[in-house]
């Protein structure tokens, strides 16, 4: 019989978690990757700080706050403000901004990528990682004074899972959904096939346990817990009209005070003591100053804001020139891909596409399009800062190669190509601009389609050349499920192989991180092979905010998690 | 006269139409585009089937044609696909900001250009007119798109005296006062209208001063004139009483397409302001291809345009008898 392990009070550790110590112990991972996956495990972040703390003798206290936060005060943030009805069909990370504030989530990703409980005080993987147990905080109220439960969390699975929800967390939680016919007729007659919850998907063991059951091992979960689109609403939210805007009943620390999309959403504190601590803004205001970031910057310059949503690189050098301002930078995972439809000629071809690859100079795209504030790309999507990441020899611009390949994929002459860029963020424009001219010497002549954003998001799975923008993840393994496995629905390149995609099973379900970078060389390699996209850079990000906001931090992803901020007035 | 009226309203009518089955043709022609605007690019296609069989779309495009034209006139003008709200919400408010800003934008630019078009015109020539007419030629000349920020640069970054944008930081600048039946002025607003005025007062008064001058030059010249003026009458009595008269006719007119410019024409402004207004709701949804703004967007544009259109033909002619119309 296999013997379960437990802590000092009774509750099963996985029993991966000893192995994690062990690890540590060795040096063969350091303390961040060791928090990060015994939290993922269910391991409570104190836990995991204290068994950290214990091995390498780190404090487990954070240093104390040089002064006493205050209450009160406004806090005024430049972003835009964008509509709030269904959180689940959330396409923008300002949209879950703004709902932060009233809605919270199971678990809650840090500004140091480690994912720990939140609306859950722990959760438990089964060794198979198939069954996952969250336990939920007990004496949680929604602001309508229902108590928070078990039926809220089934409730809201239930929801993003039907496909009539529209939804984009089917996707992220497929190991929870089987086909079925939606009665519809294919073209050529045969039948319409959709994705639903499949039967017993998820499980409520009682008032405060819910049971997920997946129908393949899935690592990411808690980190799915937390991506924008999976805050939980009441579990009467869709009897109440689906309108959050209309009926902002949430178990934050703030209810909804003035609305108006495209201009201004106003948070006020809640009289109530909030079940999660200390909070200390009376009200957090965002305004939206439409998507020239120039009008942001000059808010912020002028006083009107404290806090910008991004300062973009081309503002940089201005923002940090603005008297009592503080910029803040993130390394993260964000990046755009210039992905070739794999499919489609002439990008079915190869050689072609390994031309285009070996003619260009990632560092050069980096210095040009992002002044060298980030890190080349490397044309597998696995970021430096992801814990599974395998450092590969940096690719090396080769003319001859480039040239030699182009004549053996039967373009020895020459070919013209077009690349569609969309034109939402200045630095894809760049870097495009810039490949273009790297690609000249190699026969290749790139021309670039700039287009509006809305206009390139119609297109974005369909075009032969595309650079289309990805955002942060916190594992590898979660951006390459999404966006190369065989037949998903992000997968904009059409690429499908079915060794990659064993290989990709093989490392999502691997829990020793060492393991999982041992497995993730082959993967990485395989896509450079295929030469799938042409990635220029992994950029970091930049927001600013005015001196007096105090415990301000950027997020990798841009979210605001601002319970503690206060202000220094 | 009437009959007059009534040809032009005719064919203001006949205008509308077309321009309105243009507009849903381009947008709307393709059912599965207008799912995928409603539903977002994330959507799957089983989504997007499901929404069109429950919201028509389904239906022969003639159909939803009429189906839409008539929601139109009778005030449902749809939902932004991308606010997710009645475009009604949206559009009105919006449309209300410009002509604020319209409004004050008209009471600095009417009698600045008036007096200075009528002041250049008087004497043509003279080094009055040289002046003005240099510098209407300047201001004029310089787009918005260079004002904007030039403004910006020496009254926020180096005197610091003017907020930066212009998004009613503050609230709106007029607010309903409580217990009072009227309208206050929200003070602390003020100053972010200033910039955004200013770039529009500077962009425009210099057309209109040019227009006013060349009025009241060709009216200048006219024997009535020289006969009041030989006659002896005082010169001041000549320009108020003859000549500003006839010379202002040409001006209206100006004036009356100023205001289809400052409602349809102030995108840039409003952009780089962050202005709540119409031109930039405009700009953002023919951006993001919000369907239902840009239609709605584009029908208040155009009536604006024909109805600034017909009142100023209908007003130049009661004011000019002379002119004859068939």
């Amino acid at each position: 019989m296999k013997k379960v392990l437990k802590d000092e009070s009774g509750k099963r550790i996985h029993p991966y978690v000893p192995e994690l110590v062990n690890q540590l112990r060795k040096g063969e991972i350091d303390r961040r990757e060791f928090l990060r996956t015994t939290t993922l495990l269910g391991v409570s972040a104190t836990a995991a700080y204290a068994m950290a703390g214990k091995i390498t003798g780190e404090s487990l206290v954070a240093p104390a706050q040089a002064q006493t936060p205050k209450k009160g005060g406004t806090l005024r943030a430049s972003q835009r403000v964008q509509r709030m009805d269904d959180p689940a069909t959330y396409d923008w990370v300002p949209m879950s901004n703004q709902t932060r504030a009233i809605l919270e989530y199971i678990v809650v990703t840090g500004n140091d990528n480690v994912t720990r409980p939140y609306l859950a005080e722990s959760w438990e993987a089964s060794d198979d990682l198939k069954t996952w147990t969250f336990n939920l905080n007990k004496g949680i109220k929604w602001s309508n004074g229902d108590a928070f439960g078990a039926d809220d969390v089934v409730h809201n699975f239930t929801r993003w899972l039907d496909p009539a929800t529209g939804s984009s967390n089917q996707g992220l939680f497929s190991a929870m959904t089987e086909e079925y016919d939606t009665g519809m007729k294919n073209d050529d007659g045969t039948a319409k096939m959709g994705k639903k919850m499949s039967t017993g998907a998820v499980e409520k063991v009682n008032d405060t346990t819910v049971r997920l059951h997946l129908n393949r091992a899935v690592l990411s979960i808690p980190e799915n817990l937390f991506n924008y689109p999976t805050a939980i609403v009441h579990k009467a939210f869709d009897d109440m009209g689906a309108d959050l805007s209309k009926n902002p009943i949430g178990t934050g620390p703030y209810s909804l005070g003035d609305f108006s999309v495209g201009e201004r959403c106003q948070l006020k504190r809640r009289s109530e003591a909030y079940w999660g601590g200390e909070i200390y803004l009376d009200e957090i205001l965002y305004l939206d100053h439409g998507d020239d970031p120039n009008a942001a910057i000059n808010a912020l310059e002028s006083g009107q804001v404290d806090q910008v949503f991004e300062v973009p690189i081309t503002q940089l050098q201005r923002a940090e020139g603005i008297k009592d301002v503080v910029v803040y930078d993130v390394v993260t995972a964000q990046t755009a891909v210039a992905r070739m439809k794999v499919g489609i000629a002439p990008f079915d071809n190869l050689k072609l596409r390994q031309a285009l690859v070996a003619a260009t100079d990632h560092q050069k795209l980096l210095e040009v399009a992002y002044f060298g504030r980030g890190a080349p790309g490397e044309d597998h999507h696995v970021a430096p800062i992801h814990p599974e990441y395998f450092a590969l020899p940096m690719v090396k611009q080769d003319y001859n190669r480039a040239k030699a390949l182009l004549a053996e994929a039967g373009y020895g002459s020459g070919i013209q190509l077009t690349l569609d860029v969309n034109n939402s963020s200045a630095w894809e424009v760049s870097a495009a601009e810039a490949w273009k001219a790297q690609l000249g010497p190699a026969g290749i002549d790139l021309q670039v389609n700039v287009m509006p954003g809305a206009q390139y998001w119609d297109i974005w799975t369909t075009t032969p050349l595309g650079l289309t923008t990805w955002t942060h993840r916190p594992l590898g393994v979660m951006v390459l499920n999404l966006a190369y496995r065989t037949g998903v629905p992000w997968n904009e390149s059409g690429f499908a192989d079915a060794k990659f995609d064993a290989l990709l099973d093989d490392a999502s379900a691997t829990l020793d991180i060492n393991e999982r970078r041992k497995k993730m060389e082959g993967i990485e390699k395989l896509l450079q092979e295929q030469a799938v996209f042409m990635q220029p850079l992994w950029r970091s990000v930049f927001t600013a905010a005015h001196k007096k906001v105090k415990n301000f931090g950027a997020h990798p992803t841009a979210y605001h998690l601002w319970h503690d901020l206060w202000l220094d007035a | 006269m009437l009959i007059f009226i009534v040809r032009r309203l005719g064919s203001m009518l006949l205008v509308m139409i077309a321009v309105s089955l243009l507009i849903f043709i381009v947008l709307e022609a393709q059912p599965g585009q207008v799912a995928t605007k409603v539903l977002g690019p994330y959507s799957s296609q089983e989504q997007r089937d499901i929404w069109m069989e429950k919201n028509g779309y389904s239906r022969p495009i003639h159909e939803r044609y009429v189906t839409w034209i008539g929601n139109f006139f009778t005030g449902d003008l749809g939902k932004s696909t991308r606010f997710k709200q009645p475009v009604n919400d949206i559009l009105w408010p919006r449309l209300g900001n410009t002509a604020l800003l319209a409004l004050l934008t008209m009471m600095l630019v009417v009698p600045i250009s008036l007096t200075l078009g009528v002041l250049a015109g008087m004497r043509e020539g003279s080094s009055t007119d040289r002046s003005i007419s240099f510098l209407s030629i300047f201001t004029t000349s310089v787009p918005e798109m260079a004002s904007a920020p030039m403004l910006a640069a020496v009254f926020l970054s180096l005197l610091g005296w003017l907020p930066g944008t212009s998004g009613f930081s503050y609230g709106h600048p007029l607010q309903s006062l409580d217990g009072f039946p009227w309208i206050g002025i929200n003070w602390q607003t003020v100053p972010e209208l200033v910039m955004p005025v200013l770039v529009l007062v500077l962009y425009d008064f210099g057309y209109v001063t040019r227009m006013t001058r060349a009025s009241m030059a060709e009216v200048m010249q006219t024997h009535y004139i020289r006969t009041a003026v030989l006659k002896g009458l005082p010169y001041k009595r000549v320009i108020v009483k003859h000549a500003l008269r006839n010379a202002l006719i040409a001006p209206f007119t100006i004036i009356m397409l100023q205001i289809n410019w400052l409602l349809s024409g102030v995108i840039v402004t409003e952009y780089f302001f962050a202005y709540k207004g119409f031109g930039a709701l405009l700009l953002e949804a023919a951006l993001n291809q919000d369907i239902f703004v840009i239609e709605a967007c584009a029908m208040v544009a155009v009536f604006v345009s024909v109805t600034t259109q017909t009142l100023s033909d209908v007003a130049y002619t009661y004011l000019n008898p002379r002119i004859r119309f068939s």
